[in-house]
């Protein structure tokens, strides 16, 4: 279009709404809901039932609103329910999503998805819940998604920890506290539990950091960055502060400033397996599942023998972690393989994540989620650290603190910053507060927060596309004369993941997958696994003939079984795999 | 739930027992949950100032786990002196411990009336007693049949093959007994024993022998698998469900540490008790009757495998102090178990952890033996060879071809000792007919369940008399501390010095090294009532280093500033060796310049 016709477009468009559209519009846009006309971009799109922002953090009654609205909307696809109570009493939602009335929910192979374990990372809430949110209103609309709530159950649970969640979000708090739970402990052995916790001291809503002015202090401002960044001082130059450390006063009077603050564990080291106590590993508590989260979370997996998969969210780094957590940690390598080879998706699917194994590549962890959810109940499992600061310049390369300051001056336009300001500290006397804001560093800012749970989500879509998929695809009945019958069987699984992983077969911690056959006029006389399909090799089983007990049912093959049936009429083959789901074929004899 | 409740139902049983002496009245029978509810309820009852008794949980069953607490005072005063812990009942097929335990309370009840040390020791004391952490297991002596299980009633999948408890023992000859089987079978690993032909012994190959008989567990095949009894009803022990060398996926370990509601709430207890400084457990494991491996401490970077070798000393004591009470007169082999409560109590908890296995046919033997051996070592005890074999310490022998024969003729003495002091013990052999076996030679007999395990009722009051003694000499080797002295120098106007000297008169040092390594007993501490400012040197609160035993002290040192004050009051606290208070006269010391 010229400039010409343009400018008499809009003419004739404003004579024409003067004449047919209301008055008061007066010249300007009518208030409407700007959603009606939009073009949905792809990814989340549109038409929502349930409208979210996803460029915020909501508190436990904010998630728990959401899931509330899914399960009003989406009746069909999700359960709600409470797995459990915090220890503040705080309830422990899990939305069950799936397509109900395809199949039953308890026995199709599960996702176990979590977050949010550790109170001050936020963002792995949002992530669960996000994931809910974009399942539901994704069924029906795109194939995968369908194929994913028809094939499998997701169990997503956003907040393992809605008491640290609620405290980081509500009260003044830095980037790292609030990880733990709401148990008291008595950090400094004096006798009294969490007496010396941080201080809003100058009632900003943060906890920043103190300094004092200091002719003998190390550190100076930054010469570039002089309201962001403190930087030591060279080794033979003066130093202009004395950095104080967190908000905060001696509550309990023994010479010491936050020794001793509200709880002082780590959930995330209180899983069972591989557990050792405090003194090996911070945080670790008395006992394996000593908290009433972690045992809920424990209780839950352990009820649902269908869990074959799963994820646990946390902040940050940018990292795809798998197991072991320890030097010398138990890995099959059949688990391994499968583990790297989505992980590797993975990568891809996150640009600046990198897919590495706890213990190698990052640090030893004892008594951790996935550890536990791999080692002891042969689950494959991720922790995804959300959000790299790579994100802020889409660069391979982690950012400079120069870097960071330069994206909160001219990004953020000084957004998630305190300036410094002058205090008076009843131990220190005059000094400075000042510093990042809790939001900086950890989760990202508004506008790319968005993509941080549209991708974690899209990796662990990925990871649950791989789930054991079982199918009968051939029952092949071959007359041996009289009324006897060799039949075939065949059982294919049709995704990467195997129906029970390494770990499993080896410990035993699902039951063996049993293939049988029940007819009321028939009799197994034998039954065996088929070992050469060409050869036509079979090794029977000993006792219980009806009955084929398999390790397990590998990825993209196929398991064969034999039976050898006398008598006639219908019989029905079943296949019965704790997380390979459970299917029948009638069939009748010729 | 309190015991109220439970004590008007028991109320009338109890009022009989009560009337005709009721604690000697049971004195030679087993406690059933419900006797031993009853029991405890009466003796909670008769000295209600000494003894409390609580619900410390309830089993899957249904039963009531209990916690006896034997001390005077206030809660906080009982919380923070001192403490004892004797967990029994705990290895499931442990009869005698609980017995044990209960004779204890009894006896402690009557010695606080009786003899003025032990009502000094009970005043300045907490005794915790667990009497019974496995209701459901022990239960199963007084059951029809009577079947020998480590584990409380959760259902298990045992044999790994999807369906659960499908494959419990059958009472076949009708004695109300799950014994054993065997079975005349030419692939079966057994022969008859040449010399007892009541007993089986492995056939040895080398020896040219060919088995002949199989050895199963007395019932039938339920699920046809051609395993027998395989999967039978319950849970775990709890004594292998504790963290420290926690076997995961052994078959009597639980799907994960501490995964029962009974081991969960011992667990909560002790560590909302961290003023028990020495815990005994009876059951499979026992570190007393031989002093335990000890070695250097890996320090806080991997778990412990052995004592901290700066600990061995006490452990050593406490194994003579034992074998002494119970008449062993020299050391003899014992098993230790992965995953027990009292490991965990050492090697994670940091406490001075013993246990013992109360009798078996092997300790009955070992302290009856002749005089003359003895002889054989001027000390007269603790010689260290291995003078007597224990036929349940199979883990360190299994492999040898030698010990086999040893085990077959220990096997044979343990028969032997059962013929002359229980006879009742050892079933005889049985024909029956078996539905799995038809036409095949099948006996149905051998041990009674919880007959190795737990003395002839006979004998309950001897063996419960000689654990009492050992278990008031532990509370009297305690940490405790003391106020030796207080110092106080005026060095100036209202400036003053001061020292206040804090003594171990216990035995035991007020924390081991392994509880040091561990930060679970914390350091003990003093602390001044007087303002933060008021400190020229030295803090309101003070940690002292750990105290040694037998009269170890530390000092902690001030200076002072404080106008206008007569008095300055302080507190020491131990978390093991309890608490002390004293007052620091600042008048009196300004006089005495």
């Amino acid at each position: 279009m010229t400039s010409i016709s343009k400018i008499r477009f809009c003419a004739v468009a404003s004579i024409l709404s003067c004449l047919f559209l209301s008055a008061a519009s007066g010249g300007q846009p009518k208030v409407l809901d700007p959603v009606d006309g939009a073009l949905p971009a792809l990814g989340a799109s549109y038409p929502r039932k349930v409208e979210v922002a996803w460029n915020r953090f909501y508190d436990h009654a904010g998630l728990g609103s959401i899931l509330a609205r899914l399960h009003e909307a989406f009746p069909d696809l999700t359960e709600l329910y409470s797995i459990g109570k915090s220890t503040e009493g705080r309830d422990l939602w899990c939305l069950e999503v799936t397509a109900r009335r395809v199949g039953d929910p308890a026995r199709k192979p599960g996702m176990y998805i979590d977050g949010n374990i550790h109170g001050n990372e936020v963002q792995a809430g949002e992530v669960v819940a996000y994931t809910a949110w974009y399942l539901c209103h994704q069924y029906g609309r795109l194939d995968r998604v369908t194929a994913l709530l028809d094939n499998y159950v997701f169990y997503l649970m956003p907040m393992v920890n809605p008491d640290g969640r609620d405290r980081w979000l509500r009260d003044s708090n830095g980037a790292m506290s609030s990880r733990g739970g709401s148990s008291p402990v008595d950090n400094d052995r004096d006798g009294v539990a969490d007496e010396d916790d941080y201080e809003d001291l100058n009632g900003d809503g943060c906890i920043t950091q103190m300094r004092i002015k200091d002719p003998q202090g190390r550190w100076k401002r930054h010469p570039d960055y002089p309201e962001y960044l403190m930087v030591r001082a060279k080794p033979d130059e003066a130093g202009e502060y004395t950095l104080l450390g967190w908000e905060g006063i001696d509550n309990d009077g023994d010479g010491r400033v936050n020794e001793d603050g509200k709880g002082g564990y780590d959930m995330n080291r209180n899983y069972p397996y591989d557990w050792q106590p405090k003194y090996i590993q911070y945080g670790a508590q008395d006992y394996p599942l000593s908290q009433p989260e972690t045992r809920a979370v424990a209780d839950f997996v352990l009820a649902h023998p269908n869990i074959a998969a799963a994820q646990c969210y946390h902040n940050f780094g940018g990292l795809i972690l798998r197991g072991p957590g320890r030097q010398g940690g138990e890995m099959k390598n059949a688990d391994e393989r499968l583990l790297e080879i989505i992980g590797q998706r993975g990568e891809r699917i996150l640009p600046f994540y990198r897919s590495i194994i706890t213990w190698k590549d990052l640090y030893t962890t004892w008594g951790d989620e996935d550890s536990w959810l791999y080692g002891g109940r042969g689950i494959l499992a991720y922790t995804n650290e959300m959000w790299t600061p790579r994100n802020l310049y889409k660069g391979s390369q982690p950012p400079s603190d120069e870097d960071e300051a330069e994206f909160i001056k001219q990004v953020l336009l000084g957004d998630g910053f305190v300036p410094w300001k002058p205090y008076h500290h009843p131990t220190y006397g005059p000094i400075e507060i000042g510093g990042e804001k809790k939001e900086w560093g950890r989760t990202p800012p508004s506008f790319l927060l968005e993509e941080e749970l549209h991708r974690n989500m899209a990796f662990t879509l990925y990871h649950a596309s791989t789930l054991p998929l079982l199918r009968i695809s051939d029952v092949n009945v071959a007359p041996l004369g009289g009324r006897l019958f060799q039949v075939w069987v065949t059982v294919e699984n049709q995704r990467m993941m195997p129906t029970r992983t390494a770990q499993d077969v080896d410990h035993q911690i699902s039951p063996p997958d049993v293939i049988s056959i029940q007819g009321e006029g028939v009799k197994v006389i034998s039954g065996g696994r088929i070992t050469d399909r060409f050869f036509k090799r079979v090794e029977a089983v000993e006792c219980r003939p009806e009955r084929v007990e398999l390790e397990t049912i590998s990825g993209m093959e196929a398991a064969r079984v034999q039976f050898i049936l006398q008598g006639g009429g219908r019989f029905t083959v079943t296949v019965d795999s704790a997380r390979g789901g459970l299917l029948h074929q009638d069939v009748s004899l010729p | 739930m309190d015991f109220g409740s439970y004590r008007r139902e028991a109320l009338s049983v109890l009022m009989a027992l009560l009337s005709v002496g009721a604690a000697r009245t049971r004195a030679t029978e087993y406690y059933s949950s419900k006797s031993m509810s009853q029991q405890l309820a009466g003796l909670a009852q008769k000295d209600p100032n000494l003894v409390r008794v609580r619900e410390l949980a309830e089993s899957r069953g249904k039963r009531k786990v209990w916690l006896v607490e034997v001390g005077v005072g206030s809660d906080e005063n009982r919380n923070t002196r001192p403490a004892v812990l004797v967990v029994a009942g705990i290895e499931g097929n442990d009869l005698v411990g609980p017995f044990t335990a209960v004779s204890w309370v009894e006896w402690l009840m009557r010695q606080y009336q009786e003899d003025p040390p032990t009502a000094e020791l009970l005043k300045a004391t907490t005794i915790y007693v667990v009497p019974c952490l496995n209701p459901d297991a022990s239960e199963r002596f007084f059951a029809h049949p009577q079947i020998e299980m480590g584990g409380n009633h959760v259902p298990r999948d045992d044999d790994h093959d999807g369906l659960v408890d499908e494959d419990p023992g059958e009472d076949l000859n009708g004695d109300g007994l799950i014994t054993m089987m065997r079975v005349e079978d030419p692939e079966g690993e057994y022969v008859l024993d040449p010399n007892e032909g009541r007993l089986l012994l492995k056939a040895d190959p080398l020896k040219g022998q060919k088995g002949a008989w199989k050895l199963l567990p007395e019932g039938i095949d339920n699920d046809h698998d051609k395993r027998w009894n395989e999967d039978g009803p319950g849970g775990p022990n709890f004594n292998r469900n504790f963290p420290h060398d926690y076997q995961y996926f052994a078959a009597e370990a639980g799907p994960h540490p501490v995964s029962e509601a009974e081991t969960r709430a011992l667990a909560d207890f002790v560590g909302a008790h961290p003023n028990i400084g020495i815990v005994l457990t009876y059951g499979a494991a026992d570190n007393l009757r031989k002093t335990p491996k000890a070695a250097k401490s890996p320090g806080r970077v991997k778990p412990m495998e052995a004592l901290d070798e700066k600990d061995a000393g006490y452990y050593e004591m406490f194994g003579k102090l034992y074998r002494k009470a119970i008449g062993l007169g020299k050391e003899m082999e014992c098993l230790s178990e992965p995953g027990t409560f009292g490991d965990w109590m050492y090697f994670q908890r940091g406490r001075l952890s013993l246990a013992a296995r109360p009798w078996d046919v092997a300790l009955a033997r070992a302290i009856s033996e002749p005089k003359q051996e003895k002889g054989k070592s001027p000390a007269g005890e603790d010689k260290k060879e291995d003078a007597s074999f224990d036929p349940n310490a199979v883990k360190a022998d299994k492999k040898s071809p030698k010990s086999q024969g040893k085990r077959d003729e220990e096997e044979r003495k343990q028969l032997k000792w059962f013929d002359e002091h229980a006879p009742e013990a050892f079933v005889s052999w049985q024909a029956i007919e078996h539905p799995d076996f038809p036409g095949r030679r099948v006996e149905v007999g051998g041990y009674r369940p919880f007959a190795l395990t737990n003395p002839p009722a006979g004998m309950l009051a001897d063996v419960a008399a000689q654990q009492a003694d050992f278990l008031t000499d532990l509370a009297r080797k305690l940490p405790r501390i003391g106020i030796s002295k207080i110092e106080c120098h005026l060095l100036a106007d209202s400036v003053y010095e001061i020292q206040i000297h804090v003594v171990n008169t216990g035995f035991l040092p007020t924390a081991l090294s392994h509880g040091e390594t561990t930060q679970e007993v914390y350091p003990t501490r003093v602390v001044l009532e007087l303002e933060p400012e008021c400190f020229l040197s030295g803090a309101k609160t003070t940690f002292l280093p750990t105290l040694a035993g037998s009269g170890g002290t530390a000092k902690a040192r001030y200076t002072i500033h404080a106008a206008n004050r007569r008095e300055v009051r302080f507190q020491v606290v131990s978390m093991l060796a309890g608490r002390a208070e004293g007052t620091i006269e600042l008048l009196k010391a300004a006089q005495n310049k």
